[in-house]
């Protein structure tokens, strides 16, 4: 047990200390992460008129960045799939990474919905046992499932494996991969019930198709690993932690075909619903062109079409993918293309027009921007702190030593051995 | 001023003095805002439903699982913090479903003039949020126009002239009735000419889809086939409102504006009782009236007698009539909710 | 033609009456609020406090209409004879007084009394249809009248000697508190669906063998102008109560007028 805590101590303080660089991206951190207590603050004093939302346009920035966050969750796979399933040697070394990643961003998610709702002081409503957990009726108590249950299996199998290289004992293969191999299907589940807990409204016609979940999926994997070649770039570049080209190479592909799917997909929904141009597109019709002078979308649509579209033909050239230099920014487009496809661009052109007919727009509030953007930078925080302990492990700069004078002893006696 | 004359009392009568005490020591004054910490302290005046919440009806639980006991308690509850907050006597009724009703609705399209009076009634009954920084109405009222025979109206060039033979360039733009309903309609006298109305609210569909997603089951279908909502138990997560396909359902984004001296005092739990922040409601079918055997407010109201409310289990009641006799639909009936809200004409 | 000329010094006098009366009943104390409840002008309430802090009615502070009955059988009269058949005839129905709201000046009353009573002035001898020479200006809509389609003209419906009456078929009077009894003379599929519940309106108890106070025809429908203009809907149009507030984020709605123009 005093291993253990040990352990939480070193690894923490691991991911505490670093240089000038550090501290300020800490402070900026920081930072907006007291505008979010303060946006927090407000919403929970004023109740959620202090957003943008409202009876017509219910869901928001906040569970549109909830949802493109359950993707880049899901996608800490794409480390990790080909790690252990193609046996692909250099993903191997920095699968911990991955699912550092896929934590930090449930916790996003977490937060995200908390921010949603209009009453958190009685989240433990939907606590089984002390509450009442409508499962499995609702959706959204197999998401809340799903999520949770992620969370836990890259809690207890990154930290695990970390915790074992730690104390130096070798990974119980059996019990460790059985983990990996649950999360793997795992992953995919926490974005396939999300897709579930929209496209499973009839009364909202944009969502109400059965590509969602497929379309989930190929967009999370396009800008989870984006986002993924983008932390572990900077993970090499500022650690001495190394990755090989090869993990690059291979994440860059998985982008370039998953980009190639989703936008495919975007492609036939797109053909499907304005073909006959019935009433049940005229969500995707307000998105692409507004409707009536009613236009706050139009011009977020087109940009993510041509981020994604462009650094889709720009991947496909292999000269320009292996371009290390060039990759990040391309991925960020990717990344960014998709956030805005997959968010707002989703969420909002799916609640307008309402079921009745009505069409209203929705423009997010300072509050929402505080909230969002200090969500965001908890999930940095959470992220840097967990890969700078988890790199730290890997590398063996933390390790487990019985005391610190006797490992001191130690290392003089073999000194003298040697 | 009642609340003035509250304090005074308190300090003249000892009595008075002692349960006020007796009470804090029971259940701790408890607000919305202590429960985000000290900081809260800071908060800007508390808003005024929630502000003597207790501990005891944060912490009740579903009133569907609740014991008589235990709803009488939080009944008592209610009716003590309501009538100190409006400052008058306030009543929270409990009544169950009736045995052998099943309510539905029949609302005459042809007849409907389009004068919202419905709308208000609703408001003026229901203690919904009014004013102008939220106004919470239940029924809303569409204007469908017609028209669009002349000439003039023909649509000529543009898209169907350069891409359609079929189409030939000379199609009639909405022919007949337009698509889309208006809903901030506003006219100097209905009905209008060219229109016709369509008012809507909450269907209480048998397979209500708002029933189903809803994470803690705090709304569900009673007996007598009225969706309703357990205010206190609403996390505020608005999958209703998503799944909802009559767009009925409605949720208090701030603190509700309810005006002490509009305010209805004869409530139900289930119903009308003044709600808090956070949390969804929608139409009940005035459950605190037809559960005594009243008409709702909006039947009442409807100065066409276009709305009509009836047991669907008695032959002999109107909307059974109507069903017999007339011509009815309901709407979105593809979706499979089988709304208790019918539609008919003449 | 010797009797109208006896006649004119009583009908100026009845003229006077009627005039003075209207003076007196025109002027409404400030204080008390009028509403209507469907026909505006002709089916109104007083509002008044019924219990502290409880009014019998509710107003529309926009249209005044009626909003809501704190009684609903608030200055109700049994409906009377009406033959109800329905299986719900046992049930305690009412309706309110239509005297009072038609003859509100009480011109109708002063009038048939002092030279209306069947004496002064002699009612035609037979039914055939001719303009009104007298009175155009008290009888609202009686120079137009749009019922019946020219088919029909006062005395079908109005009582030639007795005018606070009506009057069927067999020349019995009919009172104007249930004027279903005459209009179901014709209308007899309304009548039946009206009697059925499912035409009209009533407000009270909706269950089995509850009260109800019943809506007659001629709160909500004129019958001296049934039509109703070009809308043709059978019901005078009223001021609508106002739009919803526009949702968070909209400035108008001026994107739902323009609709089905740019598809």
């Amino acid at each position: 047990m005093k291993r253990f805590f040990q352990f939480v101590f070193d690894f923490l303080r691991a991911g505490f200390s670093g240089g000038v660089i550090f501290w300020g991206w800490m402070l900026l951190l920081a930072f907006f992460i007291m505008l979010w207590g303060y946006g927090e603050y407000v919403q929970l004093t004023n109740g959620m008129i202090v957003t943008g939302l409202n009876d017509q346009v219910s869901w928001g920035f906040y569970l549109a960045n909830f949802v493109f966050m359950v993707g880049v969750a899901a996608a800490a796979v794409t480390v990790v799939f080909p790690a252990y399933v193609y046996k692909h040697k250099e993903l191997h070394k920095i699968v911990v990474l991955g699912e550092m990643l896929a934590i930090a961003a449930v916790i996003m998610c977490l937060l995200f919905v908390t921010a949603h709702m209009g009453r958190p002081d009685r989240l433990w409503h939907i606590f089984p046992v002390i509450g009442i957990f409508n499962w499995p009726h609702a959706m959204l108590t197999w998401d809340v499932l799903v999520l949770t249950g992620y969370l836990a299996l890259n809690i207890i199998g990154g930290f695990y494996y970390l915790y074992k290289k730690y104390t130096g004992k070798p990974v119980n293969k059996l019990f460790y991969l059985s983990i990996v191999y649950i999360a793997i299907v795992w992953a995919l589940s926490i974005h396939t019930v999300t897709a579930f807990l929209i496209n499973t409204m009839p009364a909202r016609p944009m969502w109400f198709h059965s590509m969602m979940p497929i379309k989930f999926i190929t967009t999370a994997f396009a800008a989870g690993p984006s986002l993924i070649i983008i932390v572990f770039l900077l993970v090499r570049k500022f650690t001495p932690m190394q990755i090989a080209d090869e993990a690059f190479h291979l994440l860059s592909q998985i982008v370039v075909w998953c980009l190639g799917i989703a936008l495919f997909l975007t492609l036939s929904e797109i053909v499907t619903e304005l073909y006959p141009s019935t009433e049940h597109s005229l969500g995707l019709q307000y998105l692409m062109f507004g409707h009536h002078g009613l236009d706050a979308l139009v011009p977020f649509f087109w940009t993510a079409m041509a981020l994604m579209i462009g650094s889709f033909i720009l991947l496909l050239i292999p000269r320009v993918r292996k371009n290390l230099l060039l990759l990040p920014f391309i991925c960020l487009a990717v990344f960014v293309g998709i956030y805005i496809e997959k968010g707002m661009a989703l969420m909002i052109p799916g609640v307008i027009p309402t079921p009745i007919g009505e069409f209203a727009e929705y423009f997010p509030t300072h509050i929402e921007f505080m909230i969002v953007g200090g969500v965001w930078a908890i999930g940095f925080f959470v992220l840097t702190v967990l890969i700078k302990g988890a790199v730290g492990v890997l590398l063996g700069d933390v390790r487990y030593k019985e005391q610190a004078s006797h490992t001191v002893q130690g290392e003089q006696a073999n000194a003298v051995a040697t | 001023m009642s609340k003035q004359n509250n304090k005074q009392n308190n300090k003249n009568s000892p009595a008075e003095d002692v349960t006020r005490r007796d009470f804090l020591r029971k259940a701790g004054t408890y607000s919305a805002a202590s429960l985000t910490g000290a900081a809260m302290l800071l908060a800007p005046k508390p808003a005024r439903a929630t502000k003597n919440v207790t501990w005891a009806e944060h912490f009740q639980k579903n009133y569907r699982l609740m014991t008589d006991e235990e709803k009488k308690e939080a009944i008592d509850r209610l009716v003590k913090r309501y009538s100190e907050e409006f400052g008058k006597k306030v009543s929270v009724d409990d009544a169950p479903a009736m045995d052998g009703v099943l309510f539905g609705y029949a609302l005459n399209i042809q007849k409907c003039i389009g004068c919202r009076r419905c709308v208000k009634a609703c408001v003026a009954e229901n203690n919904q949020s009014r004013g102008d920084k939220q106004q919470i109405e239940w029924i809303r009222v569409m204007r469908l126009e017609k028209g669009k025979f002349s000439e003039g109206d023909r649509d000529d060039g543009g898209y169907p002239q350069d891409f359609g033979i079929q189409v030939g360039g000379n199609a009639y733009k909405p022919a007949g009735v337009v698509l889309e309903g208006q809903h901030y309609y506003e006219a100097d006298k209905v009905p209008e000419k060219d229109a016709f109305y369509l008012p809507m609210q909450c269907m209480q569909c048998e397979k209500p889809p708002c029933v189903k997603v809803c994470p803690v089951r705090t709304t569900y279908r009673d007996p007598d086939g009225i969706v309703v909502i357990d205010y206190n138990w609403c996390i505020g997560c608005r999958m209703c409102i998503g799944a909802c396909p009559y767009w009925a359902r409605r949720f208090n984004w701030g603190e509700p504006d309810l005006p002490a001296a509009d305010m209805n005092p004869d409530t139900h739990y289930l119903g009308n009782r003044p709600r808090m922040k956070g949390v969804v409601e929608k139409c009940t079918f005035c459950i605190q009236r037809t559960r005594k055997g009243r008409w709702t407010g909006c039947v009442e109201v409807c100065p066409v007698g276009a709305r009509k409310l009836g047991n669907l289990l008695d032959p002999e009641s109107d909307v059974r009539k109507i069903l017999a006799t007339k011509k009815v639909f309901r709407l979105r009936a593809d979706l499979n909710t089988y709304p208790k809200f019918f539609y008919f004409m003449d | 033609m010797i009797s109208y000329r006896i006649l004119a010094p009583v009908m100026s006098l009845c003229m006077l009456t009627a005039a003075s009366t209207t003076t007196v009943f025109g002027e409404t104390d400030e204080e008390s609020k009028e509403c209507f409840e469907s026909r505006k002008d002709l089916t109104q309430v007083q509002q008044r406090e019924i219990e502290p802090g409880v009014t019998n009615i509710k107003c529309s502070p926009t249209t005044g209409g009626v909003l809501f009955w704190s009684d609903p059988f608030d200055g109700t009269i049994p409906m009377g004879d009406m033959p109800v058949e329905a299986d719900y005839s046992h049930e305690e129905a009412v309706v309110k007084p239509r005297e009072p709201q038609i003859d509100r000046n009480k011109l109708l009353t002063i009038c048939s009394m002092a030279c209306h009573n069947g004496e002064y002035v002699p009612w035609p001898e037979n039914k055939l249809a001719r303009p009104l020479t007298m009175h155009q200006d008290i009888v609202p809509d009686a120079m137009q009248l749009k019922h019946g389609k020219q088919a029909i003209w006062c005395l079908d419906c109005h009582h030639a000697a007795t005018r606070t009456k009506l009057i069927d078929n067999y020349g019995n009077e009919i009172s104007f508190n249930q004027p279903q009894i005459l209009c179901g003379k014709c209308h007899g599929q309304v009548y039946r669906s009206w009697r059925d519940g499912i035409h009209g309106k009533r407000i009270g108890m909706w269950n089995k063998g509850g009260k109800k106070r019943w809506w007659v025809c001629t709160e909500c429908h004129n019958p001296h102008d049934v039509q109703q203009g070009e809308r043709n809907s059978g019901f005078a149009q009223l001021d609508p109560e106002p739009a919803p507030i526009l949702p968070k984020g909209m400035i108008n709605a001026n994107h739902e007028r323009g609709h089905g123009e740019d598809h």
